[in-house]
């Protein structure tokens, strides 16, 4: 009884504040039909978990690396597209899978080229000149034999060949799987020696330019676990096998059917992203801890590559991405009246208190959102690495204290934040479409959800994800039927512009009444 | 006798101030020695850059006839060195239980120590499964050093044990710590003098980041001028 007073009595302005909302959720709600508010709440769920799958990886980045990273949105973006070549286009999937392999192979013997590079022992001149005159020489022969590598590919600046075109025949049925391109006058075994020496010499480099060459360095030894090898062997002969069969593999993977294709799609969106994150950590942020205005730059500046690297490949026009075929369907029992009705259909819509529902973008995506939830809320209390991830965001230097080696944890949150990301963005591509700034909304909300929130607070990301996504669903709906207040002689109906608006304003309030959000910890 | 930590003129920079200006010492294997000195005059430096926090510039640190000083921080603790900082560092979003846990190297090491670290500091049983916010500033202590033993460690750096406590839990850590030199060597930084004479066989004095004097404790209890000159003890 006692601690419940003092439970009361500690968080009475956070309490306060919980009660406000709850109370104008309910203004909200009894303002419309029962039809419209429920409609409007699983919207704002969907809104919300897509919000969620971006702040929470963002969150967790913040919270123990202290990085703000402005490529989140990007890198969200990034994995819609990623996610759209395989679910659309797998035969470029399996196309550019060969050359990813053998390059990936080159990177796994990392520890071999450190090895190597530490023994090179010349001049001074030397030791400084080579690794930039191997990296050149690596750049200029991988650029050949790439060039040479045939990828079945589409053309934006072709109608019928574009990616709107592709996305629409899918939607249709009728998948149109180009003919493959051929290795043509180049001859395929000095094309694939190209790649794998270009990459061997490039990761050789790389490590070359990192090694410091000191005098008095003690003599390394080569640690290089069998798990290497087995990868560096596995990935190049896994690279090689997919060139040979390609024919039979597209034929086997274009067969699979979208929905099974859609779940691929999933798997690797979330794959490249855990990979992009790993690598940008790795390369990228890692040398920069101690010069925080630099990571700022940093994220930013690839945010920028990355839009326009993709608006390079794939055009600059927006284009749809369909939902698989399940989620898909309008037969006579559609709108189904039952979860079960409509996965026996495929109904796209599903009747649910007298309004249809679309069960792709209602039910899935919310889904999804409170899976991811669970699971990292899992992940961080139940597994070690979350343990270690807990304690690393109060104190770093204590973990590493302790004997852990939390650069290695800093590179998995890092990468887990932007694989959620990139989860959020293939789930969002059918529902929201894909354009190259698609993120820029996104990291826009997210940010806010974890302003109010508080800003390194798991449940508090959820929460605020909650709050941006319910108060623009209301917005959004109110916009159409309107509000009636008092001393006007119309309704008031909120113009789209106050969508974004109202969340900012929603963030603005919070902080004022509670600096440090919603679940923020005081400093 | 054998010693298991050796510092040689050791200079540590903290960004560009010159903090360490040649520290040089070694401990005994098996025996407590006391890091004194003023506020400020570079003890908790010293700790943590034997631990590698604070990588040294130039000098050499040895543990067990091994140079560590170019050493990442985690693997020289990996190698077995236990840390219990001046301001405890209890990780309040992690319970007592997995406070000790996290200091596992090897999995089920809290399983083989716990019943030592309980008999030793019988409170953290009753409070296992409590946040690490919800402990008193002993409470703290006693978890900050049964951390520090969970995972095997051969050397002990203590910080300021006493800080801040009352004087019965003062005269608890001390029973706690000499049961605790019967298995490892402690390095054991404390302001108050009277606790450290309690606990230590030998003594290192630091002042303005260099070592300057250390001998057996108990010749310095009767060295008043020392005892006034370096630590400000009448």
């Amino acid at each position: 009884m006692k601690s419940l007073a003092l439970f009361l009595r500690r968080n009475r302005a956070q309490l306060l504040t919980v009660t406000v909302l709850l109370f104008l959720l309910v203004v909200a709600i009894r303002g419309m039909e029962p039809t419209d508010a429920s409609v409007t709440i699983l919207r704002g769920l969907s809104v919300a978990a897509v919000t969620f799958l971006v702040a929470s990886g963002f969150s967790l980045i913040f919270g123990l690396l202290d990085v703000l990273n402005l490529a989140h949105g990007t890198l969200f973006m990034i994995g819609a597209y990623v996610g759209w070549m395989v679910y659309i286009r797998p035969d470029t999937f399996l196309d550019i899978l060969t050359p990813i392999c053998l390059i990936a192979s080159a990177f796994v013997l990392l520890p071999l080229w450190d090895f190597l590079a530490n023994r090179l022992h010349g001049k001074k001149v030397v030791n400084k000149l080579w690794p930039w005159i191997g990296m050149l020489v690596a750049a200029a022969l991988l650029y050949y034999s790439l060039q040479a590598y045939p990828i079945t590919i589409w053309d934006a600046g072709v109608y019928s060949q574009s990616p709107g075109t592709y996305s629409l025949m899918a939607d249709t049925g009728s998948r149109l799987i180009p003919a493959p391109v051929t290795f043509g006058a180049a001859s395929p075994m000095l094309v694939i020696l190209g790649i794998i020496a270009g990459s061997i010499l490039l990761a050789f480099s790389l490590a070359g330019l990192q090694t410091k060459n000191s005098s008095g360095q003690a003599k390394q030894t080569l640690r290089l676990p069998w798990t290497f090898i087995a990868g560096f062997t596995a990935l190049l002969v896994g690279g090689i096998l997919i060139l040979l069969f390609n024919t039979p593999l597209t034929t086997l993977i274009v067969g699979l059917g979208s929905n099974w294709l859609f779940f691929l799609a999933i798997l690797v969106a979330f794959g490249t992203g855990f990979f992009l994150g790993s690598f940008i950590e790795s390369t990228l942020i890692r040398p920069l801890y101690s010069r925080p205005i630099y990571q700022l730059m940093i994220t930013l500046g690839l945010s920028a590559v990355g839009i326009e690297l993709v608006r390079a490949i794939w055009g600059r026009s927006e284009f749809t991405m369909p939902k698989p075929e399940i989620f898909n369907g309008a037969g006579e029992n559609c709108p189904a009246t039952s979860i079960l009705g409509a996965l026996r259909d495929h109904c796209s819509t599903i009747f649910f208190m007298d309004s249809r529902i679309r069960i792709y973008n209602e039910v899935l995506i919310p889904v999804v959102g409170v899976l991811v939830l669970i699971g990292i809320w899992l992940l961080l209390k139940k597994t070690r690495i979350g343990m270690v991830i807990r304690a690393g965001v109060q104190d770093r230097e204590m973990v590493e204290a302790l004997g852990i080696n939390v650069r290695k944890v800093f590179t998995f949150v890092f990468a887990l934040g932007v694989a959620l990301a990139s989860l959020g963005g293939i789930l969002a591509g059918p529902s929201m479409g894909l354009s190259a700034s698609m993120g820029d909304s996104m990291i826009l909300n997210a940010l806010i959800a974890l302003a109010i929130g508080g800003l390194t607070s798991y449940p508090g990301a959820a929460a605020g994800s909650l709050l941006v996504g319910l108060l623009q669903q209301f917005i959004i709906k109110y916009g159409q039927i309107g509000i009636t207040l008092p001393f006007l002689s119309e309704p008031f109906m909120p113009s789209p512009p106050l969508v974004p608006a109202s969340t900012v304003l929603l963030m603005v309030i919070i902080l004022l009444v509670l600096p440090n959000g919603l679940f923020g910890r005081k400093e | 006798m054998e010693p298991i930590l050796e510092l040689r003129n050791i200079q540590t920079f903290i960004g560009q101030y010159h903090i360490l200006q040649g520290v040089e010492f070694s401990i005994p294997k098996g025996r407590i020695t006391a890091l004194l000195g003023r506020n400020g005059a570079g003890k908790t430096t010293t700790l943590k850059t034997i631990l590698g926090l604070t990588p040294p510039r130039t000098g050499e640190v040895i543990f067990e006839g091994k140079p560590i000083h170019e050493m990442r921080s985690y693997d020289i603790a990996a190698l077995g060195i236990g840390f219990v900082p001046e301001q405890r560092s209890i990780f309040r979003d992690l319970s007592v239980e997995e406070n000790l846990l996290i200091a596992e190297r090897k999995r089920g090491d809290l399983k083989k120590k716990q019943d030592m670290i309980f008999d030793l500091f019988p409170d953290l049983k009753r409070l296992i499964h409590l946040p690490g916010t919800h402990l008193s500033g002993g409470q703290q202590q006693m978890l900050a050093i049964a951390r520090a033993l969970v995972a095997d460690n051969r050397l002990l750096l203590i910080d300021e044990p006493s800080e801040g406590l009352a004087p019965v839990i003062i005269d608890q850590m001390i029973l706690a710590i000499r049961k605790l030199s019967v298995e490892s060597t402690i390095l054991l930084v404390e302001q108050n003098f009277i606790v450290a004479s309690q606990l230590a066989e030998d003594y290192v004095i630091i002042e303005e980041g260099r070592s300057l004097k250390s001998g057996k404790i108990a010749d310095l209890v009767n060295d008043k001028q020392t005892l006034q000159r370096f630590l400000g003890v009448a």
